[in-house]
C-alpha cells in the first residue's frame, strides 16, 4: 500500500511542479518524514532519490547535476540515473562496487507535476482534470489539518472548486508542515489564483 | 576603491558582490569583526563613527550602509538601478530578521530568535509570491527584465537564510531567482552561498 | 581503557574575549566562565568551581577529574610564530562529526573550491594512518593534496603536505606544509565544545609563520575555510557519529576518519555518536 495517512493512502505523492525543477537542478522535499532529492537531469529526466549520500550521509539535495548523473555536494561522489555511484573523485581510477547506490523510488511526471510512489504501486497517478499547474506553497500545519479544516477527506488531491476551479496536491510534510501544489483552470489568470491561494493560506493557518 | 571588510558579513558581500558583477576592482582590507571586534577600535570608529561594516573609501569619499554604496558602485551603469525603493526596504527587513537570526546562531548575537525567524518567513512568502508573479510574466529577478541593485541588496540574506535555522527547502521561485543570480557572470561566492559545480565540466 | 566522558579538557573560552561572567553548556550541562581581575573561573550550574587550564589561548576545564594534563603542541611554543585566535562558531552538528570534517581533505576541491583544492586534482593518494597507544592518539601522516591557495602566506598553487593528529576525542590538530619556511609546519587547530549532543562551539586557533599578513587577514582566511564547512555539517544524516560499519561507506581517503571512529569506540567515548546503524 501507498503512503499511509488517517484516514487513507496516498499510492503517489505530488513533490512539486514540473516548471519549478528545471534541467539541471535539484530540490529537498520531505515526504512523511522521508527526505527526498528530487532532481531533473540535464535531457529532462525526473528522479526522486533518498535524500542522504551512502559516503557520509549528505543531503544530497545540495549536489550537482551534470549530464545525466548527480554529484554530492560534500566528496563529488557521483550516481548515475539508476542511483548507482559511478565516480568517487579521490579516487579517479576505482570503479566503485555496486553496493554504493543512493535510495531511489519511482517517479513519474503527469499533468506538469512530478510524482513519487515511497511504495511499489500499481496504481494510476491522480487525475487533475483539465487544469493548469498555478504554484506551491508552503503551509505550516500537518497535511491532516488541512484536510479537516477543509472538510474534506485526506487523499492526494483535494478539490476546492469555487472561481478558480482550484485543486490541491496535498504534499504531506512532517507534523507541522505541508506543501500544498496548486491547479487551477486554464482560462483564470494566474496571478489572481495564486493570490487567492495566499489567502486560503492565511485562512487556514489563523488561529481557531 | 577600498573596501573595509569581515569576511562573514552579509552587508559587506552585497558590495563585494556588486563590484564583482560590475567588473570594478575594489581593495579589500580585512576588519577583525570577530572575535577582535575591531570595527569599534579607535582607528575605524574615525572612519565611520558609527562603528559598523562595510565602510567604502573612494578617494574622499566615505560611504558606510550598503545600500548607499550599491548605489554609488552603479552610478554610471543605469541598467542596474530600476525601482529599487520597494525591495532595498525589504532588504533592510530581511537584515533585521534573517540576518540577525544567522549572527544569533552563529556568533551568539543577544536576538529574539523566535521572532526574528517568525519575521523572515513572513519576508520569504512574501518574496516568493512577487518572484512567482515574476514568473508568470516570463521574468526571473525583482524589479524588471534583467538584474538590478534590488536583487542583489535582498540576495545575501536570503541566500543565508539557513544559517540561521530558516529553510529555503520550500521556495520554488526564490530558489530559481538565487540560482540565477549564482549563474550571472562574474559572479563570486561567500561561506553559505556556493557556487554552481554544474557550471564546471569535471575532468 | 574507558574513561568518562567528564574526565577530559574542553575549550570553553577565548582568554583575550572573556570579560565578567558568560553561561554557556558543556556536555549538556550549565557551565558559567568568567573572569575576576586577573583570574580566570569556570563553575558548575551549583556554584563549585571546576580545574581549569590556559594554553592556546583558550581557557580549559574539565567537569570530571582530569586524567592528565591537557596534550601539548611544541610548535606552539617556537618564538617567531603568529598566535592566532580565530574566535568561536556555533555550529548545530554533532561535536565528534566536527572533527571527522577537519580530518578530512576529500572535500577540499567541492567545499574549499579553488582555495585548498580544484577539480580535476581531485586523487587522494595514499597515506599512513595509526592509533598510537602510548599517547592515546590517532596519527595521519604523509597526506598531501595539490592546492591552489594553500594558506594566506602562498603565492600561487602546491602541493600541500599534512600530518593531523586527534589529540583527544574532540580536539584535532593538522600540521601543513609553510609555504614561507620549507622544513616547518604550520600548526591548525580545531578546539570542539561540545554543548550537548547535537550542538557544538568550534574553537579554532593557529600557529602560523607568517609575517606578511595582518592578523585580521588570517583570522577571515580561517574563518571563511571553517564557515564553508559549516553548511556540510549541518545538513549531514543521521546527526550523531556512526560508529558501526555499514551505514555509511568509507574509501582509502577515509583512512583518518576510520581510524578515529574505531578510537572513539575503544576509549568509549560515544557522547555525540551513536552505535547502532539507524
Amino acid at each position: 500500500m501507498g503512503v499511509g495517512i488517517d484516514g487513507g493512502f496516498m499510492d503517489w505523492v505530488a513533490v512539486g511542479l514540473c516548471a519549478d525543477v528545471p534541467v539541471r537542478t535539484v530540490v529537498p522535499r520531505r515526504v512523511m518524514n522521508t527526505g527526498l532529492a528530487i532532481w531533473c537531469s540535464t535531457a529532462g529526466v525526473f528522479h526522486a532519490w533518498g535524500d542522504r549520500c551512502p559516503h557520509r550521509g549528505m543531503r544530497l539535495s545540495h549536489g550537482f547535476v551534470r549530464g545525466e548523473t548527480l554529484s554530492c555536494i560534500y566528496h563529488g561522489w557521483t550516481y548515475d540515473r539508476d542511483g548507482a555511484c559511478v565516480s568517487i573523485p579521490a579516487h579517479p581510477d576505482l570503479v566503485p562496487p555496486k553496493s554504493i547506490c543512493a535510495a531511489h523510488y519511482d517517479c513519474k511526471v503527469e499533468g506538469e507535476t512530478i510524482w513519487v510512489a515511497l511504495q511499489l504501486t500499481q496504481a494510476p497517478v491522480p487525475d487533475l482534470g483539465a487544469r493548469r499547474a498555478i504554484r506551491s506553497l508552503d503551509v505550516a500545519l500537518s497535511a491532516e489539518t488541512v484536510a479537516a479544516k477543509l472538510d474534506q477527506p485526506l487523499t492526494s488531491v483535494i478539490t476546492i472548486g469555487g472561481l478558480h476551479d482550484i485543486a490541491l496536491a496535498i504534499q504531506p510534510g512532517t507534523d507541522t508542515d505541508c506543501l500544498l501544489h496548486a491547479f487551477a483552470a486554464p482560462d483564470q489568470d494566474r496571478k489572481a489564483v495564486s493570490q487567492a491561494l495566499e489567502y486560503l493560506r492565511n485562512e487556514l493557518e489563523a488561529a481557531e | 576603491m577600498i573596501l573595509y571588510d569581515y569576511v562573514l558579513s552579509a552587508s559587506c558581500y552585497k558590495v563585494r558582490l556588486m563590484a564583482a558583477l560590475l567588473g570594478q576592482p575594489l581593495t579589500l582590507r580585512a576588519v577583525n569583526f570577530h572575535p577582535a571586534r575591531e570595527h569599534k577600535s579607535p582607528a575605524m570608529l574615525t572612519l565611520n563613527p558609527n562603528g559598523t561594516l562595510p565602510v567604502l573609501q573612494d578617494g574622499d569619499a566615505i560611504l558606510t550602509e550598503s545600500v548607499d554604496i550599491l548605489r554609488y558602485l552603479t552610478a554610471d551603469v543605469p541598467a542596474w538601478r530600476g525601482e529599487d525603493d520597494r525591495w532595498l526596504a525589504l532588504a533592510a527587513d530581511l537584515n533585521n530578521s534573517l540576518g540577525m537570526a544567522r549572527l544569533h546562531d552563529i556568533l551568539q548575537f543577544d536576538v529574539d530568535i523566535d521572532a526574528a525567524r517568525a519575521a523572515g518567513v513572513k519576508q520569504l512568502r512574501k518574496l516568493e509570491a512577487h518572484l512567482t508573479d515574476q514568473r508568470f510574466d516570463g521574468r526571473i529577478f525583482l524589479a524588471g527584465d534583467r538584474p538590478t541593485i534590488a536583487d542583489i541588496a535582498c540576495f545575501p540574506n536570503t541566500a543565508l537564510a539557513p544559517d540561521g535555522g530558516v529553510s529555503l527547502d520550500t521556495y520554488p521561485s526564490i530558489r530559481l531567482w538565487m540560482r540565477a543570480i549564482r549563474s550571472l557572470p562574474g559572479f563570486i561566492e561567500m561561506p553559505g552561498i556556493h557556487r554552481l559545480h554544474e557550471l564546471e565540466v569535471a575532468q | 581503557m574507558s574513561q568518562s566522558i567528564n574526565d577530559y579538557w574542553y575549550p570553553v573560552g577565548l582568554l583575550s574575549g572573556i570579560d565578567a561572567s558568560r553561561g554557556t553548556l558543556l556536555l549538556g550541562v550549565d557551565i558559567t566562565v568568567g573572569r575576576t581581575g586577573g583570574a580566570f573561573w569556570v563553575k558548575d550550574a551549583a556554584g563549585n568551581a571546576l580545574p581549569t587550564v590556559k594554553r592556546f589561548g583558550h581557557l580549559w576545564t574539565c567537569p570530571g577529574t582530569p586524567s592528565g594534563d591537557l596534550f601539548t603542541i611544541p610548535e606552539a611554543d617556537t618564538p617567531g610564530r603568529q598566535l592566532v585566535d580565530v574566535g568561536s562558531v556555533r555550529v548545530k552538528c554533532s561535536p565528534l562529526r566536527a572533527v571527522e570534517n577537519f580530518l578530512n581533505i576529500a572535500h577540499f576541491p567541492f567545499v574549499h573550491t579553488d582555495i585548498l583544492g580544484a577539480e580535476p586534482h581531485t586523487e587522494v593518494e595514499r597515506y599512513n594512518v595509526d592509533i598510537r597507544e602510548e599517547v592515546n592518539e590517532v596519527w595521519a601522516t604523509k597526506v598531501k593534496f595539490f592546492q591552489p591557495q594553500a594558506a594566506k602566506s602562498a603565492e600561487g598553487g602546491i602541493t600541500t603536505e599534512y600530518m593531523y593528529r586527534v589529540a583527544s576525542p574532540t580536539c584535532a590538530v593538522l600540521y601543513k606544509t609553510c609555504p614561507p619556511r620549507p622544513g616547518e609546519w604550520d600548526v591548525i587547530t580545531l578546539f570542539v565544545q561540545p554543548l550537548n549532543e547535537e550542538w557544538c562551539e568550534v574553537w579554532p586557533w593557529m600557529a602560523l609563520y607568517d609575517d606578511d599578513s595582518t592578523m585580521a587577514e588570517m583570522v577571515s582566511f580561517q574563518q571563511l575555510i571553517f564557515m564553508q564547512d559549516r553548511s556540510i555539517l549541518e545538513n549531514q544524516i543521521p546527526t550523531k557519529l556512526p560508529l558501526d560499519p555499514g551505514m555509511e561507506a568509507p574509501t582509502q581517503a577515509d583512512l583518518t576518519s576510520v581510524a578515529y571512529r574505531r578510537w572513539l569506540k575503544k576509549i568509549g567515548y560515544f557522547y555525540g555518536a551513536q552505535l547502532v546503524a539507524a
